[in-house]
């Protein structure tokens, strides 16, 4: 009995107590529970901070890299073997690096670019473009270019590094040498239609060689030669051929003075046209040219693209001086005694020219499949349509003409002492017809093989045929020739043959 | 003897199993990149293609139109995807590397549908309004009358045609710098029905979870939400053509596959996907 008392006793205090520890223990729980609840609140809450922070980063860094969008970078770098077969050059073969350009261009908001592209070559760096372009906001179709950049006209325009032959046409080069100019052009070009007009002002001598009687070039880099300004203009307009292809035509004009820096104008035929009141007078530069591109799906790309240009371009010419002092003479006659003193000034100069010429290339480009692609390309040049063959060597200009002054002084009266300083002013204008007025044609044949979108392959074969000019004595000389000089060895080029200066080159463009 | 017969019968196998596998079919294999907007219809219709033709494989990529344009110039990809029509610059690029203008084939259309949260009271807005939102001038959705909450932008990635259309013909500026840039139409949609204050755009094909703005012209012409009538109709301001471009005009089994994108069958899938057909 008395054992069966204690074990209630003790149920009773077991179950007492877990009857009071149970409130204690589930108050302990809610209170477990709020302070986790506190704690993944508070979390969450410093969570959310966090991502708000990183979120605030995150558009900070977007916007610094959508500024790093606006700069664009490109450029493409053209290694090459040549092989010259003509005999004058020396060394007959040669490495190179043509071009090793960068293009960096800049566009902080739509429609405003800032274009820098200079061209490294070894121990040489120039500034091959440098413009800004400012387009207008509302229809995209006006834009203005101020710097230095391309003259509008198709093959200066097609870029070095897509072009399918090493080098642009001979025409192109002799009338737009280095391609760029520095200036200012109005583009227009609506978005909706395939036409496009360009109007340009440049200084107009960029590129061009002009030389006084030593040989030193007067047309310093980047400043102008003269007052003049020239004006282009090139409208082109593309017309779709259904899903078989496009045909692009179009038309440029050049419309320029050069300063003639001489008194002396020659007709292109090198007969006298005028004599100038000051050698700041200009002579003009003025032509026109044609221009097409087909382009037509046949098994695969074929482009045929061409142009035609004909006109005027004149060069200026110079002054030169030299003097002689001859010793005194004395003439008595009548009871006078003169006493003269003879200066011989002699001034050998070049008159300005303005030549006719024309000029046109064609292009034949067909890819096969994606990696492949061959071009012809034959194109003339004929720096001078007024002189036949024959009379190449044989036209000139000899403009001499000498002029005496006289400046006596007398003295004494029995006799009369007269002195005179004398003066004799041989000016010796000369210019004659040579190699510089020899047409070429010139067949260029290229094949392209492209190892992927960034590195491409070339070799071409170039034969520039020059007309034969000049007439050949009984002897079989002909009278246009040029000499060099290759291991001191003296040689002569006679023109009344065909000069061979075939050059092969194999190229290697790797673009960025 | 009968060693040499046997190589002489070994060798006639051999022979016969190489020129047998040397006419065997092989897979031709079609690449197809471009445009984010399209990846899900290319996607629909290489996979119905390949059912019916098992000796053809089509793989499709996105990545943007303007990436796909790329793949096109630099010779990685057969057919480029494009929700956008090729740039003059971009066709002078094809021009240049291959001497060809580059062949344009419609082969759907689309109407770039504006996205808001189901919980904004805004039902339509004029092409001048959404100027204004997406250029960063109307910040505020009081303004177009809305709550007075500031607005979040989300858009496409500078490489999507959606991107380039919607700037083009309706934004007509820059974007506002506060608009965020998402990777695919998808992402937009997400993000604004995440977002009460959220606008974004894309294709009508991903619409789904979000509510379409209806959209207007100006103040007086009649508002209109992008739908098959609608777009069809020329009512909807905001429509577009999608595109195909190749290198060249097709041949073999990309004519082959081209050719059934545009008949019936493949143009049904257009519908399904949630675009409209070209014919």
């Amino acid at each position: 009995m008395k054992k069966n008392m204690n074990a209630l006793a003790y149920i009773s205090l077991i179950t007492a107590s877990l009857l009071f520890s149970f409130p204690v223990m589930a108050q302990k729980q809610v209170d477990d529970l709020k302070k986790e609840q506190d704690t993944i609140k508070e979390n969450a809450t410093t969570l959310r901070d966090r991502i708000g922070g990183v979120e605030e980063r995150l558009a900070t860094a977007e916007g610094d890299l959508a500024k790093l969008t606006k700069i664009k970078i490109s450029g493409y770098i053209q290694a090459q073997w040549q092989h010259f077969e003509a005999a004058s050059s020396y060394p007959d073969n040669i490495f190179q690096v043509r071009r090793a350009r960068i293009k960096f261009q800049y566009e902080p908001v739509q429609g405003v670019v800032f274009v820098l592209q200079p061209d490294f070559q070894p121990g040489n760096i120039t500034i091959k473009d440098a413009y800004a372009i400012a387009q207008d906001p509302w229809l995209k179709t006006f834009s203005l270019w101020a710097g230095k950049f391309n003259r509008p006209n198709y093959e200066v325009e097609y870029s070095s590094s897509s072009r399918e032959v090493p080098e642009r046409s001979r025409v192109i080069r002799a009338i737009y040498p280095d391609e760029r100019a520095i200036g200012a052009k109005l583009e227009i070009a609506p978005p909706q239609i395939p036409l496009k007009i360009q109007l340009a002002i440049f200084n107009g001598n960029d590129g061009l060689t002009i030389t006084d009687a030593n040989g030193n070039n007067i047309n310093a880099q980047n400043t102008d030669f003269d007052n003049y300004k020239d004006i282009m203009g090139r409208v082109t307009y593309a017309f779709k051929l259904g899903n078989i292809g496009g045909l692009t035509i179009g038309a440029h004009g050049y419309y320029g003075k050069i300063k003639a820096n001489s008194l002396d104008v020659l007709n292109s035929d090198y007969t006298y046209n005028k004599t100038l009141d000051n050698v700041g007078q200009s002579v003009k530069k003025n032509w026109v040219g044609f221009e097409a591109q087909l382009y037509f799906d046949f098994l695969g790309g074929l482009a045929l693209k061409g142009e035609y240009i004909f006109g005027v371009n004149s060069t200026p010419g110079y002054f030169g001086s030299s003097t002689v002092v001859s010793p005194m003479t004395s003439v008595l006659k009548n009871d006078t005694l003169t006493l003269a003193t003879l200066t011989t000034k002699t001034t050998t100069g070049r008159p300005a020219i303005s030549k006719n010429f024309n000029g046109y290339y064609v292009y034949l480009i067909k890819n096969i499949g994606k990696r492949n692609q061959v071009a012809v390309r034959f194109d003339y040049y004929n720096p001078n349509t007024k002189l036949a063959a024959g009379q190449i060597g044989a036209a000139k200009w000899d403009g001499s003409s000498s002029k005496m002054v006289n400046n006596f002084t007398y003295a004494g009266t029995d006799p009369v002492i007269a002195t005179n300083s004398q003066t004799k002013t041989v000016v010796n204008n000369l210019l004659k017809s040579g190699t510089g007025d020899i047409a070429y044609s010139t067949w260029t044949f290229a094949y392209t093989y492209f190892f992927d979108d960034n590195i491409k392959f070339m070799i071409s074969y170039e034969i520039p045929i020059n007309r034969k000019s000049g007439t050949v004595d009984a002897n079989g000389n002909g009278n246009v020739t040029s000499n060099y000089t290759v291991n001191n060895i003296a040689s002569v080029y006679d023109y009344s043959n065909w000069i061979k200066q075939n050059t092969l080159t194999v190229r290697m463009q790797v673009k960025f | 003897m009968k060693k040499m017969k046997k190589a002489g019968v070994s060798l006639g196998i051999l022979m016969i199993a190489l020129i047998g596998f040397a006419f065997m079919p092989v897979p031709q294999k079609i690449t197809v990149k471009g445009s984010d907007t399209m990846v899900i219809l290319a996607q629909k219709w290489a996979e119905v293609y390949m059912k019916s033709h098992q000796e053809t494989i089509i793989q499709v990529t996105g990545g943007g139109s303007g990436t796909g344009i790329s793949a096109l110039i630099n010779g990685s990809t057969d057919i480029c995807n494009s929700s956008r029509p090729m740039k003059q610059s971009e066709m002078d690029k094809l021009k240049d590397r291959y001497a060809s203008l580059g062949i344009e084939i419609p082969c759907a259309k689309d109407g770039v549908t504006i996205f808001l949260n189901s919980s904004n009271p805004v039902k339509e807005l004029t092409l001048k309004q959404l100027s204004n939102i997406f250029s960063g001038k109307t910040k505020n959705w009081k303004e177009v009358g809305g709550p007075d909450a500031d607005i979040k932008l989300y858009g496409r990635e500078n490489s999507s045609g959606t991107y380039v259309f919607f700037k083009d013909n309706v934004v007509r500026t820059d974007y506002a710098a506060s608009c965020q840039t998402l990777p695919g139409t998808a992402a937009v949609v997400n993000a604004v029905s995440k977002d009460k204050y959220g606008i974004g755009y894309g294709g009508a094909a991903y619409a789904a979870g979000v509510k379409h703005c209806a959209v207007k012209k100006d103040d007086k012409s009649t508002a209109y939400v992008a739908n098959a009538e609608t777009v069809k109709a020329g009512q909807y301001p905001i429509t577009r053509y999608l595109y195909m471009y190749l290198r060249n005009r097709p041949t073999g089994e990309i004519k082959a596959y081209i050719d059934w994108i545009l008949s019936p069958e493949g143009q049904k899938l257009v519908t399904e996907i949630g675009y409209f057909p070209v014919k």
